[in-house]
């Protein structure tokens, strides 16, 4: 647990067991894990490319957003800039002054393309799994998300339909979703958020790494990304949804570690599973 | 179970216990117990018992690399008796080789 911008955030650290990893240009990056809003936590990173990341030499570290998971819930205080300021300060809090590897899963990502807006000079790469920079677009897509949630899960029997179909531990989550979007303002306040203007999105100069799954409607995101950030690769997985992550662990993996070494000049080798 | 198994159990049922606060059923933690259906355990409910792991025993019992071994079918299904197996096997080769103790 980490005090950070007035909060208590739930974080895990994951050193690396060997040498750190050999960048061509410079110090060894922090690789940072964000995870998506509403229903995710820190585990869908944990259990995917944590490990890997750290195996590798990456100093790792994730943590759950505010009011999510096992870090604190404030009543307010979940627009876009809540959460930069979040993250700024965890890496403040934890002293990460080097470069930055940015990992974000659904609007973990808009996370990281926030915080690059913001400290352009302090992120080297960012890797954005089904997600978007803070656009209006895709704002509008997070609004109709989160107000379809919030009008279902308080439905009576809705847990309980979720439960029967999915199981006991969907169940709990769904109720603690429910719990989060009735104790607090992020449905009302996170589409609402103040945008970084378009050229300030325009100025990340780092690489970048966009995975979409091919059956979401969020790879329709693609070409604005391309617009505006033209470094960007961009690679859809076929037949894949909006858990691409979860689902295709070990594809996601190969992705990254792929364009780390070919975009961001790192000699990562590709971690066996032994 | 080794004497040393079964110490590692408490401990693990503490943590486990320490984990779910309030939500931590009245039932009998074993080695067969699993974390997800009988526990009810979310993954970041594992994710903190992993944290607790590392503040007890240090980096010595890495459960993410634990866990990276692992297919996914068995990590949904985790036993808290592999867990300890792990536990008790990290302990046992940090002694071997003389790198920490508990």
């Amino acid at each position: 647990m980490v005090r950070a911008n007035g909060i208590t955030l739930h974080t895990q650290r994951l050193d690396p067991p060997g040498p750190a990893v050999d960048g061509r240009t410079g110090p060894t990056p922090t690789a940072v894990l964000i995870h998506g809003m509403a229903s995710d936590t820190m585990a869908s990173w944990y259990f995917t490319l944590a490990e890997p990341l750290s195996r590798a030499g990456f100093p790792t570290v994730l943590y759950d957003l505010r009011g999510h998971g096992r870090s604190e819930r404030p009543a307010t205080g979940y627009a876009l800039d809540d959460f930069v300021d979040d993250l700024a300060a965890l890496l403040d809090s934890l002293d990460v002054t080097g470069p930055l590897l940015l990992l974000g899963n659904s609007f973990g990502g808009t996370i990281a393309f926030g915080y690059a807006a913001r400290h352009p000079d302090r992120v080297a790469g960012i890797v954005t799994v089904e997600s978007g920079p803070p656009v209006p677009e895709w704002m509008r897509r997070v609004r109709e998300r989160l107000a379809r949630v919030a009008a279902r899960l308080p439905r009576a029997g809705a847990v309980t339909e979720i439960g029967a179909r999915r199981g006991r531990v969907a169940a709990q989550r769904a109720a603690e979703t429910q719990r989060m979007l009735t104790d607090t303002s992020l449905a009302q306040e996170l589409p609402a958020s103040p945008l970084p203007t378009a050229g300030a999105l325009a100025a990340i100069g780092c690489p970048v790494l966009c995975l979409y799954g091919g059956d979401s409607a969020v790879v329709e995101l693609a070409p604005t990304v391309r617009g505006l950030l033209p470094q960007t690769r961009v690679v859809v997985l076929p037949d894949q949804k909006h858990t691409v992550l979860i689902d295709r662990p070990e594809e996601v993996r190969r992705l990254v570690f792929a364009w780390l070494a070919e975009e961001c000049s790192l000699d990562v080798a590709q971690p066996t599973t032994a | 179970m080794p004497p040393a198994q079964d110490t590692i159990l408490a401990e693990l049922t503490e943590m486990i216990d320490a984990v779910l606060g309030d939500f931590a059923d009245d039932q009998v933690v074993t080695m067969d117990t699993t974390f997800s259906a009988d526990l009810g355990m979310e993954s970041i409910d594992v994710v903190a018992l992993a944290g607790r792991l590392q503040s007890r025993y240090g980096d010595t019992v890495n459960f993410a690399h634990f866990v990276a071994k692992l297919d996914l079918e068995t990590v949904r299904e985790l036993k808290v008796g592999q867990l300890v197996g792990h536990i008790a096997d990290s302990l046992g080769q940090a002694d071997e080789v003389g790198a920490g103790s508990r």
